[in-house]
């Protein structure tokens, strides 16, 4: 990013000063400095050795993993379900949005994936975007407060705190869902589900025109989100970027628009794509996706149909309790289920949703047992994450803090 | 059973003439063309290609009565499914073993069987290992139509000293019956009543106690029989397996350790036609049970426990000692229960380092026997230790002899489990004459007592190695669980001693010391090591049966 382009886009936006231009470029001497694993701004859990001159970076070198959980190979030794609770510490802000993802995957490899109920795939349609508000809100307000804009993040907070507590009246837990079961939901949706989220988008809508008037057209948020951590099509292209960070670079990708799963196809909604790359850009995606959210769960809310939340099929969900403890042919398929795991085909399959940070691909091996083989995650702040050693440079220091929260590195699901 | 395909034993078994090669006939299982010898039964054709026919009466290694109905195909020209496991192979014939009509009688046949069927899983110690579970998950998977009263029976029955049978949970499929009747020899089960009371037992006033009996465990597919040593032990998804060697007597039968948590909860054979087929005998399957009690589990040194580094030096000074004064009075005992490896280390420290010439051999004693399985021989490894002490080994009449005429003043002893056996020369030994017993033991006997300094060994369930059986086959016995408190492999024991010795042994895995071993030693030529195993918890080994 040139001087000139900076100054460019700023007086675009009218805020073209004297004091814009920087400081003067005086002689320096690169100096080391570590940012992280633990500073307040590394969400997560991140080290970035940096390289600087003065204040501007002139390198950075990422390194992630310090919140390696070993998803992967504790995968190897679970059955199908017990992992569930695992990918609800993916990504820990939308774990909603994972338990689909990783159920999806398993799904296909079931071949049972065009057979789930219509009311299960509602319900994880309406849980996943649900908590997709909530990851978005996380973020911004994260990345504001960070700018000094608390007010803005405890509205954000607030917000999210009305949708957790709606999930947690779903699934007993805010965080640790553990909601999806192979071949739909583990429950359905309690009593009064529908008027309250209803009642929730109402108010979240107010929360995010709020927050959008509180620093929109604020100068010290601007200043620091404009033209800042610019990420071209290219690059993004390139280092494999999707979600909000890809699309605020001007790529129209959403997993839920370009490969449609679930019942995405049946609802009308757009794919806001950002311009310029800049942090600015990744906010108002951000901002935009979370009233697509809202649009996609008023559809939903009118659309979902009666039924069970479950398949059918002894061999793959739970049998319901009175026939367990009084049927000798249920309770072998619970002990079974439990015990042995879901017998999944051998072979191999890679599925993957729109999360909350992206495409979440799951790329699974079964060797025809109860547990995977082999179950690699593709989290999607990972390549996000993996740009920032091309970003940062060019910047200054205090650039560092809006840019890496705008990227959202989730680091449960970038170390998994 | 586990295959024992990846545990193959080599070694100079019984020599057989080859036979001709048999007459092959063709046949068309699920539409691809298989060649088959001439007589081979049906459903072991079927398995054989991956058809994967279920069944529950028939057994490997047991005649076939076909009264389960579960492993019935299509056999084209037939007006109805025949029971594959009554049915030879023969020349043109083509098999379908999932046409509907087959899955559907099948289906028919296990709602049946489910009928009767006590809601017993949770509290059953065959589930997870229950051939009826397996059978309904993959072949079955629908819900029950009848919610009439089950048929009650007995449901705790104690038929034999070691052996509890529910009669409900039995599915009639006669294996027991047929495991007395073909492996033991003894018609000891019989089935009573008929239709749904139909029951398993035994005659008024007997007893399922012949020396096999608990085999019958092994081949109840479901969790009608069960043993009394394991029955609410443990639960059997949670163990881990590791094939292995019976270290009760001189036949070797092969066998699987299943563990958890350090702990060994039961020994169950494993297939080797060679050796023990699909059986063991009930006495072997116990002896997992004196590697977890009275373990000598620290380094003593006169009777005071201390760190390794002590006892060594200590026992390294006593022998040298008497070495410096008295080469020719020390002793070696080798002991039938060691593994090669213990005993070739301590050959090679004994004989080619040290340079003694009295060694001896000690083991259990002599017991009983039979022409099925049981050796009278009760050494896991005599034929190894004879074979390392090549012809030097003498009598523990001649060691008692040899102290008392003072002609033996320092001994070593490894593995001192049998030295004080029963026998009268073994009980008059007068150990309390040494100037120094150095004693490399497993448990808190009367040699370790008497030792000036103990070294705590491994048993057979915590260390690799080699037994070599009265048929001269080397087989592996795998390491399954930690060994005891600081007990070390003989063979390392012996390593470090030998240094305080000013001898070189620097052996630092069993594996080194079988592969030299295997150079030096004719018997053991054609053994083989075997490739490193993990542990394989049952969980996830699916269903056996």
């Amino acid at each position: 990013m040139s001087t000139t382009e900076l100054e460019a886009r700023r007086v675009v936006l009218g805020f073209q000063d004297a004091e814009d231009l920087g400081p003067p470029d005086l002689p320096t001497q690169p100096v080391p400095l570590n940012m992280g694993p633990s500073h307040p701004a590394m969400h997560g859990t991140v080290r970035m050795v940096l390289e600087v001159q003065g204040e501007r970076i002139s390198s950075a070198d990422i390194q992630i993993g310090y919140l390696h959980r070993c998803f992967e190979k504790e995968s190897e030794h679970a059955t199908w379900t017990q992992i569930f609770p695992y990918t609800d510490r993916l990504n820990y802000i939308s774990p909603m949005l994972n338990n689909v993802g990783y159920a999806m995957a398993v799904e296909k490899l079931l071949g049972i994936d065009k057979a789930l109920p219509e009311r299960a795939q509602f319900i994880r349609v309406i849980v996943g975007e649900a908590s997709r508000i909530s990851d978005h809100l996380t973020c911004l307000g994260a990345s504001a407060m960070e700018l000094g804009a608390f007010t803005v993040f405890l509205y954000a907070l607030k917000a999210r705190e009305w949708l957790f507590e709606l999930l947690e009246e779903v699934c007993g837990a805010r965080l640790t869902s553990s909601y999806c079961r192979i071949g739909g939901v583990a429950y359905d949706l309690p009593d009064g589900f529908d008027a309250k989220l209803r009642d929730i988008i109402e108010r979240t809508r107010v929360v995010l025109s709020d927050i959008s008037k509180l620093v929109e057209r604020n100068r010290i948020f601007r200043d620091r989100m404009d033209g800042i951590g610019i990420i071209t099509k290219e690059d993004a292209l390139a280092y494999g970027i999707t979600g909000p960070v890809g699309r605020s670079t001007g790529l129209a990708y959403d997993v839920r628009k370009d490969h449609p799963y679930l019942v995405y196809d049946r609802f009308d909604f757009d794919v806001p794509v950002g311009s310029v790359g800049d942090n600015f850009d990744r906010f108002a995606v951000r901002v935009e996706e979370m009233y697509q959210s809202m649009r996609i769960l008023d559809q939903a809310l009118k659309m979902i149909p009666p039924g069970p939340v479950v398949v059918a099929d002894p061999r793959i969900s739970l049998p319901a309790k009175s026939e367990t403890y009084n049927s000798i042919e249920a309770m072998i398929a619970h002990f079974k289920i439990i015990m042995d795991g879901i017998h999944v085909p051998p072979g191999e399959v890679y599925s993957f949703t729109e999360a909350g940070n992206g495409e979440l691909g799951f790329y699974i091996v079964s060797d025809g047992t109860g547990r995977p083989w082999k179950c690699r995650v593709r989290p999607p702040c990972f390549a996000a994450t993996a740009v920032l050693g091309k970003v940062l440079p060019g910047l200054f220091i205090a650039d560092i803090v809006p840019t890496f929260g705008m990227i959202n590195m989730i680091g449960g699901e970038c170390d998994r | 059973m586990a295959d024992s395909g990846p545990f193959k034993t080599v070694g100079s078994g019984p020599v057989k003439a080859p036979e001709p090669p048999p007459e092959m006939v063709t046949v068309v299982i699920d539409g691809k063309s298989h060649q088959f010898p001439k007589g081979t039964v049906l459903l072991e054709a079927c398995n054989a290609v991956g058809a994967d026919v279920p069944f529950f009466c028939y057994h490997a290694g047991l005649s076939s009565p076909a009264v389960c109905r579960q492993c019935l195909v299509d056999v084209k020209g037939q007006p109805k499914p025949v029971p594959s496991c009554y049915t030879p192979v023969a020349d043109k014939m083509e098999v379908q073993t999932k046409s509907p009509r087959a899955l559907d009688v099948r289906r028919q046949m296990l709602e049946f069987t489910l009928v009767n069927h006590p809601i017993d899983c949770p509290i059953c110690d065959k589930a997870g290992e229950c051939l009826l579970q397996k059978h309904y998950f993959d072949w079955d998977a629908k819900f029950a139509r009848n919610d009439g009263i089950k048929v009650k029976k007995a449901k705790v029955v104690d038929i034999g000293p070691h052996i509890v049978l529910d009669q409900e949970r039995c599915i009639l499929c006669t294996r027991c019956i047929r495991v007395c009747d073909e492996v033991a020899q003894t018609h000891q089960l019989e089935m009573a009543q008929r239709g749904d009371r139909e029951v398993l037992t035994t005659a008024p006033g007997h007893k399922l106690d012949n020396p096999y009996s608990l085999n019958t465990v092994d081949v109840c597919p479901v969790g009608a029989l069960t043993a009394k040593d394991f029955r609410f032990q443990m639960r059997a998804w949670e163990l881990y397996t590791m094939p292995s060697v019976c270290p009760g007597c001189a036949t070797g039968c092969n066998i699987e350790v299943q563990h958890s948590r350090g702990q060994v909860y039961r020994l169950v054979p494993r297939i080797n036609p060679a050796v023990n087929k699909h059986w063991m005998c009930d006495e072997g399957r116990f002896t997992y049970k004196r590697t977890q009690t009275e373990r000598l589990v620290a380094p003593l040194s006169g009777g005071t426990p201390v760190e390794w580094d002590k006892a060594l030096d200590d026992a390294g000074r006593a022998l040298s000692a008497v070495i410096a004064a008295t080469p020719n009075h020390v002793g070696v005992v080798f002991n039938a229960q060691s593994t090669n490896e213990d005993l070739y280390a301590l050959a090679r420290l004994a004989f080619d380092h040290l340079h003694i010439g009295k060694a001896y051999i000690a083991g259990q004693d002599q017991g009983w026997h039979d022409d099925i399985l049981v050796s009278a021989d009760k050494n896991p490894n005599t034929a190894g230790a004879m074979a390392i002490g090549a012809g030097r080994l003498r009598t523990l009449l001649d060691l008692s002899n040899d102290i008392k005429a003072g002609a033996v003043t320092a001994l070593i002893v490894v593995g001192t489990r049998g030295v004080l056996g029963s026998g009268p020369a073994a009980s008059a030994l007068p150990l309390d004459r040494l100037r120094a017993l150095i004693a490399i033991g497993t448990h808190r006997d009367g040699v370790i007592n008497a030792a000036h300094v103990a070294l705590p060994l491994t048993e057979w369930t915590e260390a690799d190695g080699t037994f070599t059986n009265r048929l001269g086959m080397v087989q592996r016995v795998r390491a399954a669980v930690p060994p005891a408190g600081d007990s070390l492999p003989g063979w390392e024991i012996l390593s470090h001693l030998a240094r305080k010795l000013g001898a070189t042994m620097d052996y630092q895995e069993a594996k080194a010391v079988f592969a030299e071993a295997k150079q030096k030693l004719p018997f053991m030529k054609e053994a083989d090591w075997g490739r490193p195993m993990l542990p394989v918890q049952l969980r996830f080994a699916n269903s056996r049966g």
